[in-house]
């Protein structure tokens, strides 16, 4: 039984269709590589949500480690044990000192981490002001420095922007969007 | 359906322990795994359609083989690299099983069958191929032991690349000697395995070296150009690429490996004057090929003239090419079905020309098609780059989906006249084991570098 010409038509254009189907089905679950990742809305004026305290606390008995945010936010003026240079030997963790995980914690390594809003930075900031590809921590001779990655609203450095990959002092406050966080011993 | 939308809701809550979460990106990747291994089923089903008329039992072995070995990948995937990048395998599975479907049916046209059949072959070279990706999986679990073995690797990419000139080793055929011979039975390309190692070695070199290479030199034209002494390496790869070209005949092989070193160089460096220096010495040195080497001269003749009844008819000539533009041509828009064109009038259908013959049969939109499949699997391969934390899996993930994509242009910019031919294999598709297992181990690193680039501490806010 040969088949007859209409169904090796239908099957062929059934075939090439099937293809595509295939190629468009991946692109579709790719879409957040193409079109950024989607922005997640923020209450912008509710302060800031409880931290679940007991388990990012315990690590910080330092006084300073307790949230502030809205002042953090409000005045970007540096603390006052700024001018050490984070190495790798001296700052061991990452504090979120403003935003809606004010207080958490996050310890480094000697990997470079990277901030923004897409699914593979170490450190995801899902809001307005925050590039896809936003601003990476990284060692340079065992020093980290903070480096812009041509982000839309910038990085900031203990107040001004940052434009070249710039050391970081322990305790001076990075701000990205609406979240700002600092290097710590 | 975003990758990763359950990471956003769990806070990791300390650096210890991470949360486990459902392997999402398992479960999809086993979807579209089941959807190419249908593709690949039905591209057989439509070729006995179209050629024999009707359905017989080869398909059970075609279809199948392929089928359980790319789960059975897929399966150690969610053991040892959970968090591997999903469409890759996907992607590769498709290709590599049109490329079976494909080299069927120019068996059924001059009739091959059994050991003799091309297919056969191309499907027991897949399993091996397989076996190399699953072995591959296994034994590196960070790709940065890799790096701690620059040199060795950069030494055995050298050696196989030698290899074809061993006296009683090597083999000719078709004017290139670019194979080796084991006992009478299988000849095998040292030169696709050594892709891998000088891609693995350039990385490991760059890294190393690259602030010489990227800070230092003088600016002329705007551009800031590197020191004379630090011209080395590029003289080297340039040295090693030219003797591809005279001694072992092959000019995609060459243009291949120089061009590998040349994106990884300017990847490292962020400096354009080494692209610009790099592609004056390639084409200073090609057209010098052209001009004392007389198959490189009969290659830029058939390009440039192909059409020309003298060079179309003559020994050598551009008949081969000329022939795949017809079929191209034959298959038009929607392609004349599978199994029903003529490819088998090519030369070499089933390996340097399959791209012909698939356009044959799937036209423009069928061709189209593979060409997007290529494109999101090097996109893919750069994405990975892209997100990698370290210097060396960023060099290697996108020299090795580098590799796959100048290897596409070689071969199918030749075909397509676009460049001059050149022997190479296009990549998956192409009947040829060596390729396929280098393709294969290519597709393991890619996993494994996704994998690590994935699996790092993470916060969101």
């Amino acid at each position: 039984m040969s088949p007859s010409e209409l169904t090796l038509l239908v099957l062929r254009l059934g075939f090439l269709l099937l293809l595509w189907l295939f190629i468009f089905g991946i692109v579709y679950a790719l879409r957040s590589d193409l079109f950024g990742q989607r922005v997640r809305k923020m209450k912008t004026d509710a302060p800031a949500t409880p931290v679940p305290a007991a388990a990012f606390a315990a690590a910080s008995a330092a006084p300073a480690a307790a949230p502030a945010p809205a002042r953090a936010a409000a005045t970007p003026t540096p603390p006052s044990s700024v001018g050490e240079r984070a190495t790798a030997q001296n700052a061991t963790r990452l504090v979120i000192t403003s935003g809606p995980k004010a207080g958490v914690e996050f310890p480094l390594t000697t990997e470079s981490i990277t901030i923004g809003r897409s699914n593979d930075s170490s450190l995801v900031i899902r809001d307005d002001y925050t590039s896809t590809h936003h601003a990476r921590l990284m060692l340079w001779n065992e020093e980290w420095m903070i480096q812009d990655l041509d982000s839309t609203n910038g990085t900031f450095l203990a107040g001004s922007r940052v434009a070249i990959p710039t050391p970081v002092p322990l305790n001076a406050t990075i701000k990205i969007g609406a979240t700002s966080f600092e290097l710590r011993r | 359906m975003t990758l990763n939308t359950a990471a956003t809701s769990a806070i990791p809550a300390d650096p210890g322990p991470k949360v486990r979460l459902p392997q999402k990106m398992r479960n999809l990747e086993l979807f579209l795994l089941l959807v190419a291994c249908g593709i690949n089923a039905s591209a057989v089903v439509l070729v006995q359609l179209g050629a024999l008329g009707e359905i017989d039992t080869t398909l059970l072995f075609l279809g199948v083989t392929l089928s359980v070995l790319v789960i059975a990948l897929h399966f150690v995937l969610r053991f040892v690299a959970r968090d591997a990048d999903p469409f890759i395998l996907p992607i590769a599975t498709l290709l590599n099983g049109l490329g079976i479907a494909m080299i069927y049916r120019i068996d059924i046209a001059v009739q091959d069958s059994g050991w003799e059949s091309a297919a056969v072959r191309q499907t027991a070279w897949s399993a091996l191929a397989i076996a190399s990706a699953i072995t591959v999986l296994l034994i590196i679990r960070n790709h940065r032991v890799l790096f701690r073995y620059t040199y060795i690797f950069g030494f055995l990419g050298v050696l196989l690349l030698l290899l074809p000139l061993v006296p009683g080793l090597g083999k000719e055929i078709s004017g290139a000697r670019v194979w080796i011979s084991v006992g009478s039975f299988a000849t095998f390309q040292p030169g696709e395995i050594a892709k891998i190692a000088l891609a693995v070695f350039f990385a490991g070199y760059l890294v190393r070296n690259r602030d010489s290479l990227a800070m230092v030199g003088k600016k002329f034209l705007g551009m800031r150009f590197p020191r004379l002494r630090d011209l080395g390496p590029i003289l080297v790869v340039w040295a090693l690429s030219m003797s591809v070209i005279i001694f072992q005949r092959d000019l995609g092989t060459a243009l291949l490996y120089f061009g590998l070193f040349l994106v990884m160089l300017y990847l490292a460096t962020a400096r354009i004057s080494w692209v610009i220096l790099g592609v004056g010495l390639f084409l200073g040195g090609a057209v010098l090929a052209s001009q004392t080497l007389e198959y490189v001269n009969g290659r830029f003749t058939n390009w440039l003239d192909a059409l020309n009844p003298a060079v179309y008819e003559a020994r050598g000539g551009s008949f081969q090419l000329v022939q795949g533009l017809f079929g191209l041509a034959k298959g038009g828009l929607l392609g004349t079905g599978l199994g029903q064109g003529r490819p088998e009038i090519t030369p070499v259908p089933q390996s340097d020309y399959i791209i012909a013959s698939l356009g044959e049969e799937l036209g423009l939109a069928g061709l189209f098609a593979i060409l997007a499949l290529y494109l999101l699997l090097v996109a893919r391969g750069f994405r990975i780059g892209f997100a990698g934390q370290d210097d060396f899996g960023k060099l290697l993930a996108v020299g090795l989906a580098f590799v796959i994509a100048l290897q596409c242009f070689i071969v199918i910019g030749g075909v397509t006249r676009v460049i001059p031919l050149t022997g190479l294999t296009t990549p998956f598709l192409a009947a040829g084991g060596s390729s396929l297992i280098a393709n294969w181990i290519i597709v393991a690193l890619l996993l494994r570098l996704s994998d690590t680039v994935r699996n790092q501490p993470r916060l969101v806010v």
